[in-house]
């Protein structure tokens, strides 16, 4: 606990309006000390992405007060924040996809030429520091997006900031990012003597990481603690305003003996991903753990037909299905995909016709003219029984939260016969509540009789919801295990290759 | 409850609409002060749509190439080779198959376009701004770089006709534009095919995701605008009975100023091919304005470019002002009420609205 006098930011009552009537903060006390890691937690919607806008000078608060060293500031582009010492890691980084890493990180320096020797030994000590490496001279858009998330994160070091806000951080990234970043944060903190704010869905990284917290709900502050005197419970309680369920206790029980419905039958891709053959049954959830770039999504679209270099066969019901997306939505295979912004929705068009895309012949006369009342009544059906939060089904769906729009690109294959769901992450960069509901949601169609291939990052979750999991590495399967006997830690030391033998990987089968 | 109303009365939705009547009105009163013939009268309308009805019939396929995220520089190319196809079988196989031959022709260019585009690769812009110029040369060398003209009486006749003949008040081409824009709308408002279509320009990659042939859909808005500038080459041919290797050239930045006039998406997934004919006739109520008025033909260029940037800055402008400032009064009482506490746990915003500053997907 610092006892300096004067905090290095102070927010005193902050309120913010929007034009339309919104109000997303009403009045938020907020301070965070030099040298500290602060966390700030919240729900969808509690206010901390306006938070940051202000913070970093691309919004105007609307009331209250912003000390800054002690003195009252009101930033009104986001120059300002920066040249008095705030970077900001937003959740989706702004990086321009065709410069290199290095003119990424550094883009936002002084200067007038690009010193290209000079920088390159700037970026290198920035990556030694924090022991991860990256190409300076690779192109950003060729970058999976866990080293995009690293790239933003040089960026924003290489600001030298007096306060760092970091919008989750790790969402996107797997274990071994994951603790590149933690270590980073840390570093920051305790060596450099620069204060951190930290938003993050994950309670234990806060709870690991920082030295204070602050829990923001409808706009409002409702707990600020030095971290060492909460614990889980009580943050999780915070966020969503009534006690939390052991995400451990199971909302329904598995069923691991329905009848096959999906074999896999050597699904490779060249490069990319060795021969893998399992298969999943009726009424089963089976998980997939791993690394980032351990072939997981690559699994997934190899067997949904999307990857048009993968060959081997997928058979459901025994039927062989063709080798391609329209072949497998007909067959009644769905595939959830990542990145739900960029894969699953149609940012135009408004919930109802998202909802409908895939299985838009079951609401049409002669599979031609589309029944807007049916596609209706399905939305509205849909809405309820997801509780999807939304004003109406013409809303567009770029106006919704992230765990609402994540359960929109569910909800769109429950509306068609789908016998085998493959969802890749479908919690990642969710709230806690939303989180807990959609693993529900997933348990609850294994219940009826869905076959579920579930990729997550997050191996709590994965334990808690899949029934068996197939442990991934290196574009190859490299173990299996059922989730009633296996626990984080194994799955991690499987994942990372320090148990058992090194795979056969896909570069080598080739 | 939602007041849909004023939404789609609104500048971005409707201006086209408003600025066709306001074009209109405005011709209408000068011409009145000026003491000339009435601009409002039958002949003169229908001579407006008459004269417009090419590029509309053009844009309203351009309209479902942009909508599936692409783009086509290619057409008035397209229509001059149609043209010259026509012109040069009617003499000896007859009316019917030279149209069909015609087609053909534009029709494949059109799937070439879309099979470059498409399954090799290449950018839209260059591989149309590469058959705009081969085209053009290629009815160049067809041509010998002469005028074509119908050599028979018989074949002139039954171009004249397919062209020039009158259902009513209306030529022909007006109708053919009518049921062409017609049937589009149709496709796309009403059907399946039409859902996929805006969908494969929303997010091409969703759209893939979800069983749809991404493919398939562009290449065939490639050979729709093929097929269509085609059909305008032949209308063109057919009210000359003859025609000019250069005939037509530039005219797909009218097709083009047509569409975006109409509030077309150059990023796909939006438009309207009904505001593309509104942007059509905008343009050639200009020209008319124009010559009514004797205002001499170099204005023109200036005032046509003029207003359609200001068109492009009004859906520019107007689609920022509708995101940041739709006002909606009593969802600020909500908010003021505050959260309801529902059972969910997470807080509920009253509208979409809240929740979409936390997240946007």
């Amino acid at each position: 606990m610092s006892d300096r006098p004067v905090p290095l930011l102070d927010l005193e009552r902050l309120e913010k309006s929007y034009p339309n009537g919104t109000v997303a903060l009403r009045g938020v006390d907020l301070t965070v000390r030099a040298a500290t890691v602060h966390g700030l937690l919240g729900a969808n919607g509690a206010g901390k992405s306006t938070l940051i806008r202000i913070l970093s000078g691309a919004a105007r608060a609307s009331g209250g007060n912003i000390l800054w060293q002690g003195e009252s500031v009101c930033w009104s582009r986001p120059a300002q924040a920066r040249a008095a010492g705030i970077a900001t890691l937003h959740q989706q980084i702004p990086l321009v996809g065709t410069l290199s890493v290095l003119e990424n990180v550094l883009l936002a320096q002084r200067g007038r030429w690009r010193r290209g020797a000079s920088l390159q030994g700037r970026l290198r000590r920035l990556m030694t520091s924090i022991g991860y490496e990256l190409d300076p001279d690779a192109q950003v858009a060729t970058l999976p997006i866990g080293e995009r998330q690293m790239v933003g994160i040089l960026q924003a070091l290489a600001a030298e900031a007096s306060l760092i806000i970091m919008d989750e951080p790790t969402a996107s990234l797997a274990a071994a990012e994951r603790r590149i970043v933690h270590r980073t944060i840390r570093r920051l903190a305790e060596e450099e003597g620069r204060a951190v704010l930290l938003v993050s869905h994950f309670l234990d990284e806060v709870l690991a990481l920082t030295g204070e917290v602050t829990v923001l709900r409808d706009g409002v502050a409702v707990l600020s603690s030095p971290t060492a005197a909460v614990d889980e419970g009580q943050l999780a309680a915070a966020i969503i305003g009534r006690p939390p369920r052991d995400p451990r206790a199971r909302a329904l029980p598995s069923a691991t003996a329905g009848p096959m419905v999906a074999e896999i039958a050597g699904i490779a891709s060249p490069g990319r991903l060795a021969p893998c053959s399992f298969g999943v049954r009726a009424g089963e959830v089976l998980g997939i753990a791993g690394f980032l770039g351990s072939g997981r999504s690559e699994l997934l679209h190899a067997i949904f037909g999307a990857d048009r270099a993968a060959c081997g066969e997928v058979r459901l019901h025994g039927r062989p299905v063709g080798r391609s997306p329209a072949a497998a939505v007909a067959a009644g295979i769905a595939l959830v995909p990542e990145d739900r912004r960029s894969q699953a929705l149609v940012p135009e068009f408004p919930l109802v016709k998202n909802l409908t895309l895939a299985h838009l012949g079951q609401f049409a006369r002669w599979g031609i003219f589309v029944r807007s009342e049916s596609e209706t009544a399905a939305a509205e059906e849909a809405v309820v029984r997801l509780g999807i939060r939304t004003r109406d089904v013409a809303t567009p769906v770029s106006e919704l939260s992230g765990g609402n729009a994540q359960k929109v690109s569910i909800a769109r294959w429950l509306c068609g016969t789908t016998h085998l769901l493959l969802l890749d992450e479908p919690t990642a960069g969710i709230d806690v509540g939303a989180k807990a509901q959609i693993l529900d949601l997933i348990r609850g169609l294994a219940a009826a009789g869905l076959g579920v291939v579930l990729v997550s990052s997050e191996l709590t979750e994965l334990i808690a919801a899949a029934d068996r999991i197939l442990i991934m590495r290196e574009g190859a399967i490299v173990a299996e295990r059922l989730a009633a006997q296996t626990n984080e830690e194994e799955l991690v030391l499987l994942a990372s290759g320090a148990a058992g033998t090194r795979p056969a990987t896909a570069v080598e089968l080739q | 409850m939602r007041l849909e109303a004023p939404r789609v009365l609104g500048l971005r939705e409707a201006g086209v609409y408003y600025a066709l009547a306001l074009l209109v009105l405005a011709l209408a009163i000068v011409c009145a002060a000026l003491g000339r013939p009435s601009y409002l009268s039958a002949v003169n309308l229908i001579n407006i749509l008459y004269q417009a009805s090419p590029v509309a019939l053009m844009g309203v396929a351009m309209t479902v190439v942009l909508i599936t995220g692409n783009f086509d520089l290619s057409v008035a190319s397209v229509a001059a080779l149609a043209a010259a196809v026509q012109i040069g079988a009617v003499d000896t196989v007859g009316f019917w198959p030279a149209l069909l031959l015609a087609l053909a022709a534009a029709g494949a260019v059109g799937l070439l376009n879309g099979i470059m585009v498409q399954l090799v690769g290449i950018n839209a812009f260059i591989v149309t701004l590469g058959t705009l110029t081969a085209i053009r040369g290629l009815v160049l060398i067809v041509t010998g770089g002469r005028s074509l003209m119908v050599q028979t009486p018989e074949a002139l006749a039954a171009m004249t006709n397919f062209e020039s003949g009158r259902a009513g008040p209306f030529p022909y081409p007006i109708l053919y534009m009518a049921a062409f824009t017609l049937l589009v709308w149709g496709v796309l408002q009403l059907t399946t095919i039409g859902r996929r279509t805006y969908a494969v320009g929303g997010n091409a990659e969703a759209a893939r995701l979800c069983g749809i042939s991404v493919n398939a859909y562009r290449i065939g808005a490639f050979v729709l605008s093929g097929l269509t500038a085609g059909f305008a080459g032949v209308l063109y041919a057919s009210r000359f009975g003859a025609m000019n290797p250069t005939a037509l050239q530039g005219e797909e930045l009218t097709v083009i100023a047509a569409a975006i006039l109409g509030g077309t998406s150059l990023f796909g997934g939006a438009g309207s091919v009904l505001k593309t004919v509104a942007g059509a006739l905008v343009l050639y109520t200009l020209t008319n304005g124009f010559n009514i008025l004797n205002l001499g033909a170099n204005y023109q260029g200036l005032i046509e470019g003029t207003v359609l940037i200001g068109a492009a800055a009004i859906y520019t402008v107007g689609g920022r002002r509708a995101t940041l400032f739709s006002a909606r009064p009593r969802d600020f009482h909500a908010l003021r009420a505050g959260p309801t506490g529902v059972a969910g746990g997470e807080p509920r915003p009253s509208s979409g609205a809240q929740a979409r500053r936390e997240e946007p997907l």
